[in-house]
């Protein structure tokens, strides 16, 4: 089989490489989500609330975001676009930019969905005391919707987790980039890119759990969700 | 210009590659997660449980982690794949396994008069979800194994990293050559979302024609 | 000649007893009707009688064929009964039909062009006409689904047909039409096990009616025995209902 028990000891020492990966990873998918949701939830009370202009070069981005695959926006961007504009070329930038505009496309939707899923009740009881289309989103649609979109949005983490293992397509140090290194170093192929796979699987597992926690603790008492 | 010659005849023999990967992946896995998704609602323990971890597995890893381990982790316990059937291969298992949800969730809704009726004219388990759950299921996921389907279209774009000729690997071998990475990529996206639309306007289709007719005529 | 046998079935469900016991026997030819408040176990019974339901005691034949022995082919005994259901239970993704076929082609194993001969004369047998058949039962009123559903068991020539509420679920106007299906199969011929409310149906259509209650039967008799009942609970629960049209006072 070729696979000497010294070579599997020696992957142990590359275990805090592949360990500081995993920051690399977090910056990714965090920094991603965060810019998805600062582009996705005024994109998705654009296209709730707003004019048919607007909701039509929205829409255009939305459908070039999710329709385009994950490398070719980085590579677009990477090599392309930013250098055009003079912007920094620094692959893990680069990277968080992208996911997080891709991210935003998906996270529209998602709240979208949520938002049209409120009762149409609400907003009319809001108005009816006399709220401004501003208040009535902000304090009555908006909380709502939000914790609706929490079981989507824990969907949203999974995929933008392992999207992030795509960015080693642009040097970014993230887990699969480090454990390709490790790959090659060691000559070892079936461990290391296991190790991979279990370490994403927690990963996202773990992330879902917490936000399948966060959704049972904000329960609104008594109501009945609909069927997901 | 010769740049744009060679690169739209190279793009032409990717994008067959890529026609290729997809065209077999998309049944391949489609199959796999009915099987898959049918095993976890009407199978025992044991080909329950084992449905249940093989679609866990195969959704909680990256796709592009499955791509590496077939096509490299494999050889060390003497399984060697080339670079296409290791695509294909990674394909299916990861679009079965996220299939198999979809299918499992439809067949689940489906209400239980339908399998007590089917019962009650006497056919089999195995006669009742073929004939009777079966096709109401699929019609069901449908939207969903779409919508798997156009990913697969996009992530197959991530076989270029075990050295599969397709569509993205000949633009990133381009870019490499010629300093023209606005145009390179820029083709390459467009060509991938007319593909997308192509394919939602193909399911759309296919949606509307299994549609069974309600009252609303 | 004794087509249907059920002796003291019992049948439980968390902590709650629903049939205590209950035995019935159905002749050739004859028709019985089962009557009932909610919750009296009707329902459960009949369930039980072609095993869609398991019942903890007690046994059940089929033309001689006991099929609560664990030894039991019950696929093939099912064939021999013929079950409607309250909720109608269409196969949602098949035409009128199809409903009908699917039967003849995939449990019986005939060919489609015999299939599809049987189909159609049964079709007409409960009044569904040609151009309903190619319809889809979303298609359909709630009168035509049921008797589309009475010719989907028809069609696999049972030696008895059981009816479990076949009204109940349908509006009002279209009861009449799916009552008169069942009389006249009745009237033919046909072995039938009907659990119904309509208690005017029940009088007319019926050879024997049996009350139960609370999971047992309680009393039972020809028509004319009932409205001159000697049973004290019977009599009250009747006079209860004569008082009652569809569940409404008049």
């Amino acid at each position: 089989m070729g696979i000497r028990m010294t070579y599997i000891y020696s992957l142990f020492q590359y275990i805090p490489f592949i360990a500081e990966g995993v920051l690399w990873t977090a910056s990714l998918v965090l920094g991603g989500l965060g810019i998805g949701f600062i582009i996705g939830l005024p994109l998705a009370i654009a296209q709730s609330f707003g004019g048919k202009k607007l909701g039509k070069v929205l829409n255009a981005y939305v459908w070039f975001f999710r329709g385009t695959p994950l490398l070719v926006l980085l590579s677009l961007f990477y090599w392309a676009i930013f250098p055009s504009f003079g912007f920094k070329l620094d692959p893990l930038k680069t990277s968080i930019l992208v996911l997080g505009m891709r991210s935003g496309a998906y996270q529209s939707q998602i709240f979208k969905d949520s938002i049209k899923s409120v009762d149409y009740g609400q907003i009319l009881a809001a108005k009816a005391i006399g709220m401004t289309q501003r208040k009535l989103i902000l304090y009555i649609v908006l909380p709502q919707a939000l914790r609706i979109s929490i079981p989507a949005w824990s969907n949203e983490y999974a995929v933008i987790l392992k999207d992030s293992a795509i960015c080693f397509a642009l040097g970014v140090m993230e887990i699969l980039t480090r454990v390709r290194y490790v790959s090659t170093a060691t000559g070892l192929a079936l461990i290391p890119y296991l190790f991979a796979g279990i370490l994403f699987f927690v990963l996202t597992f773990s992330g879902t759990g917490i936000m399948d926690f966060i959704h049972k603790r904000t329960r609104i008492p008594g109501m009945v969700e609909g069927l997901r | 210009m010769e740049f744009w010659s060679e690169y739209l005849s190279s793009l032409l023999m990717g994008f067959l590659t890529t026609s290729e990967l997809v065209a077999i992946s998309a049944p391949l896995g489609i199959i796999l997660g009915i099987a898959l998704g049918a095993s976890r609602v009407y199978g025992g323990i044991i080909l329950g449980s084992f449905a249940r971890g093989f679609s866990a597995l195969f959704r909680g890893f990256p796709l592009i982690v499955t791509l590496f381990l077939v096509f490299f982790g494999l050889p060390e316990i003497g399984i060697y794949l080339p670079p296409v059937t290791s695509a294909i291969l990674s394909f299916s298992l990861c679009s079965g396994a996220y299939i198999s949800e979809y299918v499992r969730g439809a067949i689940m809704s489906i209400d239980q008069g339908q399998s007590l009726a089917a019962k009650a004219i006497g056919m089999t388990k195995l006669q009742e979800v073929l004939y009777i759950i079966l096709p109401q299921a699929i019609r069901r996921a449908i939207y969903g194994i779409s919508n798997e389907i156009v990913y697969m279209i996009q992530y197959s774009s991530l076989a270029f990293a075990i050295g599969v000729q397709e569509m993205y690997s000949v633009a990133r071998t381009y870019n490499s050559l010629y300093f023209k990475s606005l145009e390179i990529f820029s083709l390459l996206a467009v060509i991938y979302l007319v593909l997308t639309a192509l394919t939602t306007l193909f399911f759309k289709g296919l949606i509307r024609k299994l549609e069974i007719p309600s009252k609303a005529e | 000649m004794i087509v249907l046998r059920a002796e003291d079935v019992w049948k439980r469900y968390d902590d709650t007893i629903v049939l205590r016991g209950v035995s019935l026997n159905l002749k050739k030819g004859e028709t019985k009707v089962i009557m009932g408040p909610s919750g009296a176990g009707k329902t459960t019974f009949l369930k039980c009688l072609n095993l869609l339901v398991k019942p903890d005691k007690g046994r059940i034949w089929i033309d001689g064929e006991e099929i609560t022995s664990p030894k039991a082919d019950i696929t093939r005994l099912r064939q021999k009964i013929g079950f409607v259901f309250q909720e109608l239970n269409l196969f949602h993704h098949l035409t009128a039909i199809g409903n009908v076929m699917i039967g003849l082609t995939k449990v019986k194993g005939m060919s489609k062009s015999d299939a599809l001969k049987k189909a159609k004369e049964t079709l007409k047998r409960v009044h569904i006409e040609e151009e309903l058949w190619r319809k889809y039962p979303a298609q359909l009123s709630g009168g035509q689904k049921q008797r589309v559903a009475i010719a989907r068991a028809l069609a696999m020539d049972p030696i008895v047909m059981l009816y479990d509420e076949p009204t109940s679920a349908l509006d009002p106007g279209l009861s009449s039409e799916v009552l008169l299906v069942i009389k006249e199969l009745s009237e033919r011929g046909i072995t039938s096990l009907i659990v119904t409310h309509e208690m005017g149906f029940a009088y007319e259509v019926a050879d024997e009616i049996v009350v139960m209650n609370r999971g047992r039967i309680i009393g039972g008799g020809s028509p004319e025995e009932l409205r001159n009942a000697k049973n004290d609970e019977v009599r009250n629960l009747l006079n209860k209902w004569n008082g009652l049209k569809d569940g409404v006072l008049v």
